[in-house]
């Protein structure tokens, strides 16, 4: 039998556990069978507990079958952190609230009166001032001016907006002081330019702006046309125009080849076959193999004697005696002696040498400055067509333009567009610096599920016409 | 005391340029905004001498601008503008939010707009820095007046662009200013000289709009430079219709006129419009006189007195007033299949009256049953119905007319002829040193005879001296026999008697010797002497080339030397292959000839 005693003072958990202190057996506490007998006696001095055991110990008939207490949770959500903000901004602020009335003594005038603002009702006066305004005709003039006001309110709102269309001035005729910067009300024929330029306002000063990039002011922005684009071009400018472009894709293929060579070529690959052999070789790896006899250590190559011979033998670092100290420095001596005497030999040599050394000197010097020259001329050239790199993406390169020789009619009417004009410009720009090169971010349409719906008169033909059409569309 | 250690970076080139994140955070604007405010400042970024320094020791390529342009760009009043812009923007977004459509619509009905023209005027100083930078303006603006109305471009922009380009193209034909054209695959380049500046454009073919694939261009970047071009050519345009004593703004036909602008939608509508506005002329201002002609170049005495130089320019000038008044006076008729745009712009351009079909097209003013019109253009085989007082050539006889400055003749150009070839007139004029065919020369140059033309004419005549020199080869005719040794006997003859004069001659010379008096004879120069001395002082000048450019010149001297042997080497070819063809041709007709005549004995 299982007792669980329950105690029934729970004012004594409260306790400090240093004062516990178990009961004696004897002292009438309890028999021994009790699992737990953790009642303990009072303290010293403390309340003596008085009564029989069944008061203060109840048997315990449900054991471990603890009552499971459904937790019934109310069907609220918590509030969001944003909804708990929102929820406070009902609230008066803390700091406001010393502000509120805390006075429980009540409003000695129970019923207060509104005051109104003054013309806001039509006191005598007022309505006999009326009826003589709209007897003299006042109140009809002031309707009308209302009227002529709000229609010129719309119209000046109309006139600033067409600003762009109406050009109505020639801005270059004179020195316009506005342009500078200068205020309207200083631009006047007895204010002096220097009293004009002292108020020009901190947000209008007078700031010189840098000359623009080389590149966009000496680059033309409509480059001569190729005279093979012609609609109707002389055989020979045509071929030249082909030739052209062939070298300009013969270019860029060997650029592609280059390129696949020096990343993708670089790495063999694997071929399934080749994949499964080494799969195969490591999934078998540490097996028993059959017996191979040609992969038999040979006899001949090990030592019959089974002395032990090290690797890597170590090395005794032998002392050198004098007599071979003496001989190596004697023999150095004698190679720095040889070392001189070959110096002085070719000194004299030289002096007899010297036009030859001149001559190969001046000679050096001539290809050296041909070569500096040369290497000035291919950098300016450089400069002068260089893309500007104003960008991590690259500006698109200038190709030539390609004419199908097939599309060439030399008729006016049959021209085929060929080309992209606006793209044109656009690279032009870039290509002048007046750009930098970018690469649009094209922004990712949703793709929507496309569903049939269902109707009486829908045939499994109709479905299925529909589905083809929108699985073309997809691809 | 330690002085204050200099910051890293905080001179030279480190501080001169900024990056484009520094310059949103010190200006305050978005991406957005600050590439349109760059834009139409004209504010472009930089590429520095040394870009690890410039970016302050960061690695990879970062856009950078001069710290001096972003702080002219501080300054500029449009950025306040923009800052409203965007409060004002928020208030659109938020009266969407809260369903106040109302209000929106009235929001957007005050849109403020921002005004630019004081921009214009800073860029582009004075009115010639406008039109030397019209280029790119030129063929942007007609670029988009054949656009619709997209996702990203305004609205009234491509309206505006079509109204600006007519206006533009109706003062370069009040300016005669065109001077070359050149029809390519890509469309139509032209170039036109204002106030000396030469400007070059290129209008695209009319086709139907074809839709732009989406990741190759910015469009809202382009529509940015479209804003502020048009604003450019609109000033532009007002200078010049003043500067030519017309009218702005013209009044044009009324499809430019903004109530309409929504009617005309179906885009050939628009296209034939704009053609006939463009066939109006404009109203000039009241009291004007009329065109005055330019003064004869005046020649003055400037430190290059190269005559052959003046002489030139007189010569190009001469041209291009000839060219001014090409087509004055003459009558124009376009057919229906022929695409009207450009030729009615450069028969204008020269003084010519054009027309078309009144029943396919408005804005015609003339009828095809015209007597007094001179051309009708047509591209197309052959017509029923032609009348005879007037020529009928194809398109590209217009075009290669301008660019040859001249009415060439049209035997080449006539109904149903294979057209010769639409040379460029993009051809640099300076690298005249390069072999050209006799062929080619004559495309070029419609004065030039070739040595050897292969007109009938000419090569019966050819014919007729090789008959003489068979002739002359052959003794077998007993007249031509009888006549050459007359002949000789005559030149025999005559010596003698010539031998008796000399005599004479001789005795009363050393008798005029004898007497003291000679008459005076004018100093005559040998144009040989005169040519070795030239030269001598022409090598004297040469020595005198500086030593910074003698190397440049020595080279420049060798190319010219290169050049003049290829020349020489390929025109020695071209002359042996045509002398080798002609005594081909001639050797097999004498062969022919052989035959004949055996053919005849045998018969007989």
């Amino acid at each position: 039998m299982l007792v669980t005693i329950q105690n029934h003072y729970p004012m004594l958990d409260n306790l400090n556990p240093k004062l516990y202190r178990p009961n004696k057996p004897g002292s009438g506490c309890g028999p021994p069978i009790a699992r737990v007998c953790t009642i303990p006696a009072p303290p010293e001095g403390a309340i003596q507990l008085i009564g029989p055991f069944e008061e203060l110990f109840v048997l315990d008939t449900k054991g471990n079958e603890v009552e499971i207490k459904e937790d019934v949770k109310p069907d609220i959500k918590p509030l969001s952190a944003k909804q708990q903000k929102r929820a406070k901004l009902a609230e008066t602020p803390k700091c406001f609230e010393v502000l509120l009335p805390r006075s429980k003594v009540p409003d000695p005038n129970a019923k207060r009166n509104t005051v109104k603002k003054v013309g806001s009702r039509a006191t005598d006066l007022s309505k006999l001032s009326e009826k003589r305004q709209l007897a003299k005709g006042i109140l009809q003039r002031k309707l009308e001016l209302m009227k002529k006001d709000k229609k010129l309110a719309v119209e000046k709102r109309k006139k600033a907006q067409s600003v762009r269309e109406t050009y109505d001035k020639n801005i270059w005729e004179q020195d316009d002081l506005e342009s500078k910067g200068i205020p309207e009300t200083l631009v006047d024929d007895f204010i002096s330019t220097e009293a004009q330029l002292h108020n020009v306002p901190i947000t209008r000063r007078l700031r010189s702006k840098p000359p623009p990039p080389k590149t966009v002011v000496t680059r033309a922005a409509v480059e001569v046309p190729h005279p093979g684009v012609s609609y109707n071009p002389s055989f020979k400018e045509h071929q030249e125009l082909l030739q052209e472009v062939v070298q300009h894709e013969q270019k860029m293929m060997k650029r592609e080849a280059h390129l696949y060579r020096v990343t993708t070529g670089l790495f063999s690959k694997v071929t399934p076959k080749e994949k499964e052999e080494n799969w195969r070789e490591e999934m078998s790896a540490g097996l028993p193999q059959p017996h191979n006899p040609a992969t038999d250590p040979d006899p001949e190559d090990e030592p019959a004697d089974n002395e032990y011979k090290a690797v890597n033998p170590p090395v005794r670092n032998k002392k050198k005696d004098h007599k071979t100290r003496r001989k190596q420095k004697e023999r150095l001596a004698e190679r720095e002696v040889l070392k001189r005497k070959k110096i002085d030999k070719q000194k004299i040599t030289d002096i007899y040498k010297l036009r030859k050394i001149q001559a190969s000197v001046s000679k050096k010097e001539d290809l050296d400055a041909e070569s500096r020259v040369k290497r000035t001329s291919k950098r300016l050239q450089h400069a002068a067509t260089a893309l500007p790199a104003l960008n991590a993406h690259k500006t698109p390169v200038r190709e030539p333009e390609f004419v199908d020789p097939k599309l060439l009619t030399g008729d006016l009417r049959k021209i085929s567009g060929s080309g992209n004009l606006l793209r044109d410009r656009f690279q032009s720009l870039q290509r002048r610096g007046a750009l930098a090169a970018s690469k649009i971010m094209m922004t990712k349409r949703k793709k929507l599920k496309k569903y049939f719906k269902p109707g009486h008169k829908v045939t499994d033909q109709d479905v299925d016409n529909f589905l083809k059409r929108s699985a073309a569309k997809d691809h | 005391m330690v002085s204050k250690k200099k910051k890293k970076y905080s001179t030279g080139e480190g501080a001169q340029f900024i990056t484009r994140k520094a310059a949103l955070k010190k200006l305050q604007l978005s991406l957005k905004d600050f590439r349109r405010i760059c834009i139409l400042k004209g504010i472009y970024p930089r590429e520095p001498r040394n870009r690890k320094r410039a970016q302050k020791g960061a690695g990879g390529i970062k856009t950078l601008y001069h710290t001096k342009d972003i702080k002219f760009l501080l300054h500029e009043p449009i950025i306040w503008k923009l800052r409203e812009l965007k409060a004002y923007q928020q208030k659109i977004r938020k009266a969407r939010a809260q369903r106040e459509y109302r209000k929106m619509r009235q929001y957007f009905r005050d849109y403020p707009e921002i005004n630019i023209d004081h921009v214009v005027k800073e860029r582009y100083p004075t009115f010639v820095d406008a039109l030397r930078d019209l280029d790119d303006c030129l063929t942007l603006c007609f670029l988009f007046s054949t656009f619709p109305s997209l996702k990203k471009v305004p609205r009234d922009q491509s309206l505006l662009c079509r109204r600006l380009t007519v206006e533009f193209m109706h003062a370069v034909i009040a300016a005669k200013a065109l001077r070359k054209v050149f029809v390519s695959v890509k469309g139509y380049y032209y170039q036109c000289e204002l106030e000396g500046q030469i400007i070059t454009w290129i209008v695209p073919h009319h086709f139907a709009f074809q839709p732009q694939s989406k990741d190759e261009v910015d469009f809202k970047i382009m529509s940015t430079f479209v804003e502020f071009y048009i604003m450019m050519l609109g000033f532009v345009n007002f200078k010049l219709f003043h500067s030519l004593n017309l009218v702005y703004p013209p009044k044009l036909t009324a499809a430019f006129n903004s109530e309409t602008e929504k009617d005309l939608v179906d885009e050939r509508a628009y296209v034939a419009e704009r053609i006939a506005a463009m066939n109006l002329s404009l109203a000039k201002i009241a009291g004007s006189n009329e065109a005055e002609e330019l003064p004869e170049i005046d020649i003055f005495d400037t430190e290059d007195k190269d005559p052959q130089k003046l002489e030139e320019a007189k010569l190009e000038a001469e041209k291009v007033k000839k060219l001014k008044t090409m087509f004055k006076g003459l009558k124009f008729f376009i057919n229906r299949e022929v695409p009207r745009e450009s030729l009615v712009f450069i028969i204008r351009c020269f003084g010519g009256e054009v027309s078309w079909d009144r029943d396919h097209f408005v804005g015609a003013t003339f009828d095809e049953s015209d007597e007094s019109i001179a051309y009708q253009i047509v591209d197309r085989p052959s017509m029923d119905k032609q009348y005879l007082s007037r020529y009928y050539v194809q398109p590209q006889w217009v075009f290669d007319s301008v660019n040859a400055r001249s009415l060439l003749p049209i035997n080449k150009y006539l109904m149903g002829a294979t057209l010769p070839p639409h040379l460029s007139p993009f051809v640099d004029k300076t690298r005249d040193q390069v072999y050209m065919p006799p062929e080619q020369k004559a495309l070029n140059d419609p004065n030039f005879k070739p040595l050897n033309d292969d007109d009938p004419s000419d090569e019966e005549i050819e014919e007729a001296s090789d008959e003489d020199n068979e002739a002359k080869s052959e003794p077998e005719d007993a007249e031509e026999a009888l006549t050459r040794q007359y002949q000789q006997e005559v030149e025999q003859d005559s010596p003698s008697e010539d031998e008796e004069d000399d005599e004479k001659k001789k005795l009363a010379k050393e008798k005029k010797k004898a007497m003291a008096v000679t008459t005076g004879v004018p100093h005559k120069e040998n144009p040989y002497q005169i040519q070795i001395e030239d030269k001598q002082a022409f090598r004297l000048r040469e020595k005198l080339v500086r030593k910074k450019h003698r190397n440049l010149y020595k080279s420049m001297k060798a190319g010219q030397e290169n050049r003049k042997k290829e020349i020489w080497l390929l025109r020695k070819k071209r002359r042996l292959h045509d002398e080798r063809v002609k005594e081909d041709k001639k050797a097999e007709k004498r062969t022919q000839k052989k035959q004949a005549l055996e053919a005849a004995l045998n018969i007989k």
